[in-house]
């Protein structure tokens, strides 16, 4: 079963199963939501990877990244180390990290976004 | 269900990664290179096709989902929520050979039947030096040469290999054992019944008494009389005070070349492990530190960080003036080794005196710090106040505008640590909560601060977190060519033998002008890993979650001597800033007592748990021996 070279997959630049453009998506009905436009507008200005930033620095201020990190030991020691998966972990930890963001890091975060959709006048 | 290469755990590929790779050639992940982006500063790798490229799921058009997975058969990016709807889970599923997708913001690889991360050599490294070749600036010519100029960063020139020794036990030749029998006087015997205390106390036990406001020297010497490696290089005779006088003699008569804080600290020795159990006043050392300290010459209290700085800084100048006498500056270097290894056998050779039985003897030349390796980082060797003590730290600083990192290494013999006063960032709400469930429990786990009590292990993170420089501290980026703002970092390159912690309990303030002690419990381990704090881990946290190439000489450090460390002496402050009593506990085969000037007292390790700890002694696992209760025989 030997493979042949001329026939080895490679991933094109400009593959032709790239993903619908905006425009097209418009043209079948679907309006792109208003939490889409306000994603695009802070991937664009480069704000998103900002916020990012400071979202993952308050976080380990405020330990809550060491208590997902125990929370993940504690359930890798029990289930045992080869029967984990990424998935298992996101599941396990996304509701009660959702529950266990500190008010103060919302107000911030949401304080921010704020000031920058002013500024952008949307 | 995982390899080890280079002493890391690597992780064996899942079959649709086996299956991918096979049908697609060796490097199947060579198109992603190009896409890897690399944000400056911090670094982070992301996957785009165009460096502004917004991805979206090809299914449901959606941009702001927080798992985006590109295909990396087709190209395709698909969102993954398993609680709600995975499509990249259903593309996987629908085309054979497209299990494996990159996840387009964390540039891991990922296979979508599986629902796991998969590990790929050749990928990581790719994402490793995209990511470091952003942040340094060496200009190199191709491949793999370049990855290991710019992974290893600025390293020092190539450490020789140590060639190693076959060990072989001392034993004593016939003339050795008849002086042996002659001049030595046996330690353990019946008929010195009066020395040897019937307590059954530990070897080396011994009060000090207070000659003036010596305590803050008495509490050093003690956790310095119990450090395995000084207690052994001492008592296995490899600094002998007579021979050492005799030669100062015969160099420089002045009473100053006689001046020797090693020779005192040899009588010391002798002293406190002759048997006897009254309180000795270590006068003459006391005498010859001021000598050598002469501005801190007074009965006035000192502090006992600085005492012991200054001694370690005492016992390396008098090595360093002797080697400098004894020889040319031409051809020194080769000459210091010749030098030191003669003196060595003169030294056992013409020994005066077996002060230690023989199996001691040979057990302890094992024991004895020695290498032949020449630190360029000056990171010890030079005496044996360094060879114990001395460790390398690595301080990156990294400019935020254009990821340019400048890497130094600095020798260090121990590491001050702050304490905070006051909790951190924004956990006001959660830690009323959790002060309740874990109250002042000294064994709480939690390694944040928001339990409310201070930990060693958080003193640690907290010095090897990475930390913005203020805007008044811009630093000057080599790339730039201007002053910017810049992020540091300190990690531990080389770990010495014994680790020695140093709380910075006193306050200064500028605004107040007043300085004042922090009485803030810290809460310390009897068993510590420095593993986390080293170099390669935290380096190796900055690339995430891969397969890190840092190989090099990184491993020599890592390899030889483990991270793991056992508590051995704590030295505690009571009282004020200007008028306060330093105590001294010793773990003596896993017994605590307490060295309190001339009274040593055996306590409980719940005393010393709860005790104020301002310098904490750690020796290497290794050189730490949990020695048996019963110390009748040794």
């Amino acid at each position: 079963m030997a493979v042949h070279q001329g026939e080895k997959i490679k991933i094109p630049k400009h593959s032709v199963n790239r993903p619908p453009t905006p425009d097209a998506a418009e043209d079948q009905g679907k309006e792109p939501t208003l939490q889409e436009i306000i994603n695009i507008k802070l991937i664009e200005s480069g704000e998103k990877e900002r916020l990012m930033e400071l979202l993952r620095e308050r976080l380990i201020d405020c330990g809550w990244k060491d208590e997902m990190k125990a929370l993940c030991r504690a359930h890798v020691k029990k289930k045992g180390r080869n029967n984990v998966t990424v998935d298992d972990l996101v599941h396990l930890i996304t509701p009660k990290g959702r529950a266990s963001v500190p008010d103060s890091v919302k107000a911030e975060l949401l304080q921010r976004i704020r000031t920058f959709l002013m500024s952008a006048a949307l | 269900m995982s390899s080890k290469i280079n002493g890391h755990v690597s992780p064996q590929p899942c079959p649709h990664l086996l299956d991918f790779r096979f049908r697609n050639g060796p490097k199947p992940f060579r198109a992603l290179h190009d896409c890897i982006r690399v944000k400056p500063p911090g670094g982070r790798a992301a996957i785009r096709r165009e460096p502004s490229e917004v991805p979206r799921c090809g299914t449901c058009e959606e941009s702001s989902r927080s798992r985006l997975y590109a295909c990396v058969a087709c190209a395709a990016v698909f969102c993954h929520a398993p609680l709600l709807h995975s499509h990249a889970s259903d593309h996987a599923l629908s085309i054979p050979g497209h299990e494996i997708a990159v996840d387009v913001d964390r540039a891991e690889l990922f296979c979508c039947a599986c629902g796991d991360q998969v590990y790929d050599r050749d990928f990581d490294a790719a994402v490793v030096l995209a990511q470091t070749v952003n942040a340094t600036a060496t200009t190199s010519t191709s491949g793999s040469t370049a990855m290991q100029c710019s992974v290893a960063g600025s390293q020092p020139e190539n450490l020789r290999k140590r060639r190693r020794v076959d060990y072989r036990p001392w034993e004593p030749d016939s003339g050795e054992h008849i002086s042996r029998g002659n001049q030595s006087i046996p330690l353990l015997d019946a008929t010195n019944a009066s020395l040897v205390s019937s307590t059954q106390q530990p070897w080396g036990l011994r009060g000090l008494n207070n000659l003036g406001n010596t305590c803050f020297m008495n509490s050093i010497l003690q956790a310095l009389l119990h450090t395995p490696p000084l207690r052994n290089y001492f008592l296995g005779d490899r600094h002998n005070r007579y021979y050492c006088q005799q030669k100062n003699g015969a160099i420089n008569g002045t009473k100053n070349s006689r001046l020797c804080l090693a020779c005192d600290m040899d009588a010391i020795f002798s002293a406190v492990f002759s048997g006897d159990r009254t309180p000795y006043s270590p006068a003459k050392f006391l005498y010859s530190w001021w000598q050598h300290a002469a501005n801190l010459a007074s009965y006035e209290q000192q502090d006992a960080h600085e005492f012991f700085i200054s001694m370690l800084e005492g016992i390396h100048e008098k090595v360093e003036k002797d080697k400098r006498k004894s020889q040319s500056p031409a051809r020194q270097v080769t000459k210091v080794i010749v030098f030191s290894l003669t003196l060595i056998n003169a030294e056992l050779a013409s020994a005066l005196r077996f002060r230690t039985a023989g199996l001691m003897m040979s057990t302890a030349l094992l024991l004895i710090p020695s290498s032949n390796k020449i630190d360029p980082a000056g990171g010890g060797d030079c005496c044996i106040a360094h060879r114990v003590f001395s460790g390398i730290l690595r301080s990156d600083v990294m400019c935020m505008v254009c990821g340019f990192t400048s890497t130094t290494y600095d020798p260090c013999v121990d590491i001050s640590l702050d304490l905070e006063p006051n909790q951190g960032g924004s956990g006001k709400s959660s830690s009323a909560k959790s002060l309740n469930s874990c109250n002042v429990e000294a064994d709480c786990m939690h390694p944040n601060q928001n339990g409310g009590i201070s930990t060693l292990n958080g003193c640690l993170e907290r010095f090897t977190r990475a930390e913005k420089l203020g805007s008044d501290q811009k630093f000057f980026c080599q790339k730039c060519q201007v002053r910017q703002e810049s992020l540091k970092q300190m990690s531990i390159r080389k770990l010495p033998l014994v680790s020695c912690f140093h709380v910075k309990r006193f306050e200064h303030s500028s605004i107040r002008k007043m300085s004042r002690k922090v009485d803030r419990f810290l809460q310390f381990p009897f068993s510590l890993d420095m593993a986390p704090y080293l170099s390669s881990s935290i380096l190796r946290s900055r690339f995430g979650n891969r397969i890190f190439p840092f190989d090099g000489d990184e491993q020599d450090a890592s390899n030889d001597l483990s991270t793991e460390f056992e508590l051995f002496a704590v030295v505690t402050h009571s009282g004020r800033l200007d008028a306060g009593h330093y105590v001294t506990y010793l773990r003596l085969s896993n017994q605590w007592y307490k060295c309190d000037d001339a009274w040593i007292t055996p306590v409980n390790e719940s005393i010393v748990r709860a005790a104020q700890g301002y310098m904490m002694f750690y020796v290497q696992k290794v050189l730490y021996y949990k020695e048996s209760e019963n110390q009748g025989t040794s």
